[in-house]
């Protein structure tokens, strides 16, 4: 009987996507995080460096290399200074979580996991000091002369920073975990998972606490603060009184996420308010209080994750699309800047807007009066298979073949976001084929890919660009096909390279899973034949031929990746009689598409105008 | 309130979580799919982890981490048990996810036998019989997960047991009845 019942196990051989699950602790996590949260939307990075050799063997992944630089490594922060209106790179303490806030010049930055509190200068750009927390600060607020980081250690506290001292000089257990924090009038004000809204004086003193769940930001004059039991969102003044407006939600706002309101902001006399936490999460409604009307500007994009009012305009990051939005209060004219790696928080210091790219482990300073550049006209964002997704901009006024990016599987839907807005600007229509989040199948995205540009009319001739494990989508759809006019692999992942990995260093299979191919199915396709195929190689003197990585698995294992790997680029190169490589130089600890966007710009440039 | 250095902590949380997670999320994941269906075992497990980040002050050494774990993911499950939309659903879920396996088991009379008898027990027996025979916990974790002693664990597991049985054997017998009036004579 018990060995029937052991059998009868529904779930015996069910395995978890641990990238996904991870992704999704990530997000819980991160949801919580208040102040300018700077957190994964679908992706969770991978784990920051957990100790010097496993940090060190960890960036010889690939994926590893890719999302969270181990702190043995500088960031990368290779081609960020390129990007138009960049005008400061500032290299943090590892990519991940991060909270963030500022006032005057000074920049305060909190890197979650690796347990770290940066001083920036925003005149300068540079890292003024560097301290160690040893408590998880999910949030940083600066005000009453000090700092104030939220943390959900020992049940929940708020640790009080003394920047004079360099140390925390008080801790205030409050209880419950924090959510949203914000200084305010002469309080801080904390949120916590428990619907309460506590209020601290600056000598540290709780003063009182309310019901209500915490918005981040404040305006008009208050904080705000839902009510679930009523559907209602109320103001909170300075003096702690409550409901001196009050906004019905269901009523007068359109929320998509069941969750609420997530931010607020001021902008022209109105307030505006970003919807809940939610995938979806594409509004941002508007609130007139002289009028008592509501509105809201609909259609942003996915993967909202921060808002702040800057020089008249309002700003919103997408943590999806790896684009920085400007609307205008007024018209609801919205702008898409692409970013150069995901973006994060928002923050105003020294007259400039600053944003957090998680990835990169970044602080960039833009100039919004610089010629950013732009999305481009969408001409397509279809997701009726969602999270399947395709984006397609550019006028086409060029004419030529459209442009199909494949992003690799594991890495954000936007990270092409620079690459296809400049393509797009040279009068190319350019899509971005991918997901939102979930797992799939090289197959299946090859399918979607049919299936949407069909639907949509977007036909060939096409060029194909696929990065890493995208590359086998590609292949996929390439296959058989004749409207195929060139295509450029971008630093590819060999097949069967996830189970020659894992097999060869067991110790280190923990890693997120990489979309690979089948071996039979790759050999069951055919070559490309003349189909023209630029193959842009990853650097391997500073991937599995640098010192870190042989110091990590030892040279033997080192040799054995670096041949298989090379093997698989000598492989790809030959699908085609009319192909070519490129050496990404001095890549390596990052995505090629970012580190040298330039460099693929032009190789696909190349083919577009062949 | 309290004063205490910032250097005082020594201990990585961020170190401590991950090897939580490394060690232990598919166990967690099968968990809530055995219990939620597969549909929602995803996004339950991530609460049992986001539950575990924030309380991890509270989390033991060694051993006691896995029934500690295991202790959270009951409570996240009950939670969501309680909720009776959820529970409506569960049926049909569980159905699916069985479904999944219907290529690999053998005989399948038997087992979907069982389970039909496991569905017909006392929700406490069941969560016995899954915990020791599905999550693979043992005594001293069942007790832990459980909040019982583990004296009373082996009584209840061997009750829960018998009651399995009996349950299977008299569906068996009505199976077997049911054959023999459809059997033209």
């Amino acid at each position: 009987m018990i060995e029937l019942l052991e059998r009868a196990d529904p779930a015996k051989d069910l395995d978890a996507d641990r990238s996904r699950l991870r992704g999704k602790i990530d997000e819980r996590i991160g949801i919580s995080a208040p102040l300018r949260p700077a957190q994964s939307r679908f992706r969770r990075p991978w784990l920051i460096a957990v100790a010097s050799f496993a940090a060190v063997v960890a960036v010889a992944v690939p994926v590893a290399l890719r999302t969270d630089p181990p702190s043995v490594f500088a960031p990368n922060l290779d081609g960020l200074d390129a990007h138009p209106g960049v005008q400061a790179a500032v290299p943090l303490a590892s990519g991940g979580l991060q909270a963030m806030d500022a006032e005057g010049d000074t920049i305060w930055v909190m890197t979650t996991l690796q347990k770290l509190l940066q001083k920036v200068s925003a005149q300068s750009g540079e890292i003024e000091a560097t301290y160690p927390i040893e408590a998880r600060v999910e949030g940083v607020v600066v005000g009453g002369g000090g700092l104030w980081l939220t943390s959900p250690d020992n049940g929940g506290e708020v640790l009080r920073f003394d920047p004079e001292a360099g140390a925390v000089d008080l801790i205030i257990p409050i209880g419950a975990l924090p959510g949203w924090s914000n200084w305010f009038g002469d309080s801080l004000w904390v949120g916590t998972g428990e619907g309460q809204v506590i209020r601290i004086s600056s000598e540290g003193e709780i003063l009182s606490t309310l019901p209500g769940e915490l918005i981040g930001g404040e305006g008009l004059g208050y904080l705000w603060a839902n009510d679930p039991s009523t559907d209602l969102i109320s103001s909170l003044s300075d003096n702690g009184q409550v409901g001196e407006l009050v906004i019905p939600t269901e009523r007068g706002l359109e929320t998509m996420s069941g969750s609420g309101i997530r931010q607020v902001a001021e902008a022209d006399g109105r307030l505006f308010l970003l919807d809940g936490d939610h995938p979806w999460g594409t509004n941002l409604n508007v609130y007139d209080p002289a009028s008592g009307e509501f509105g809201a500007f609909t259609g942003l994009t996915f993967g909202l994750l921060d808002l702040i009012e800057f020089d008249g305009s309002l700003w919103v990051t997408s943590s999806s699309d790896h684009v920085l939005i400007r609307i205008d209060p007024r018209s609801g004219e919205q702008h898409r800047y692409p970013l150069p790696g995901k973006p994060g928080g928002l923050a105003v210091a020294d007259g400039a807007l600053w944003v957090t790219l998680y990835h990169r482990g970044a602080l960039i300073r833009l100039d919004t009066g610089a010629d950013l550049i732009e999305m481009g006209p969408i001409v397509v964002d279809d997701w009726n298979r969602f999270p399947h997704r395709l984006l397609c901009t550019g006028s086409g006024e060029s004419g030529g073949p459209k442009v199909i990016l494949q992003p690799s599987d594991w890495i954000d839907y936007g990270s092409w976001s620079v690459i296809q807005a400049e393509l797009s600007s040279e009068g190319y229509v350019v899509c971005s084929n991918g997901y939102l989040e979930g797992e799939t199948t090289p197959q299946q995205q090859a399918a979607d890919l049919e299936q949407a540009l069909s639907e949509a009319g977007i036909s060939g001739p096409y060029v194909l660009a696929a990065a890493v494990d995208g590359v086998h989508a590609a292949r996929l759809f390439a296959d058989e096909r004749d409207d195929v006019a060139g295509i450029v692999l971008v630093d590819p992942m060999p097949v069967g390279y996830q189970d020659f990995y894992d097999d060869l260093l067991p110790d280190l299979a923990g890693h997120p899973p990489w979309l690979d191919l089948d071996v039979q199915v790759s050999q069951s396709l055919d070559g490309i034949g003349d189909v023209p195929l630029i193959v842009i190689e990853q650097d391997p003197d500073s991937v599995f031929q640098s010192g870190p990585f042989i110091d990590g698995v030892g040279p033997e294992a080192a040799e054995a990746v670096n041949t298989y790997w090379q093997d698989g680029l000598a492989f790809y190169a030959a699908l085609s009689t009319d192909s070519r490589s490129v050496i990404a130089n001095g890549s390596g600890l990052d995505m090629v598409i970012w580190d040298h966007p330039d460099l693929v710009i032009e190789q696909i440039l190349d083919l577009v105008r062949r | 309130m309290s004063e205490r250095s910032a250097l005082e902590l020594t201990e990585s949380p961020g170190l401590r979580f991950d090897h939580l997670f490394e060690s232990n999320y598919n166990a967690i994941y099968r968990y809530c799919a055995r219990r939620l269906g597969r549909s929602d075992a995803e996004d339950a497990a991530a609460d049992v982890f986001t539950v575990a980040w924030r309380r991890l002050d509270d989390m033991p050494e060694g051993d006691a981490r896995r029934a500690w774990l295991f202790g959270v993911a009951h409570r996240v499950v009950g939670g969501q048990y309680r909720s009776r939309e959820r529970r409506s659903r569960l049926s049909t879920r569980l159905e699916q996810t069985t479904q999944l396996n219907d290529g690999e088991r053998e005989p399948a009379d038997d087992i979907d036998t069982l389970l039909t008898a496991l569905d017909g027990l006392s929700r406490t027996d069941q969560e016995m019989l899954r915990l020791s025979s599905w999550d693979g916990l043992t005594r001293s974790e069942i007790a832990h997960v459980l909040g019982i002693k583990e004296n009373a664990v082996d009584q209840r597991l061997h009750r829960a047991r018998s009651r399995l049985k009996l349950r299977f054997d008299h569906l068996n017998n009505e199976a077997s009845s049911l054959t023999q009036k459809e059997t033209p004579a």
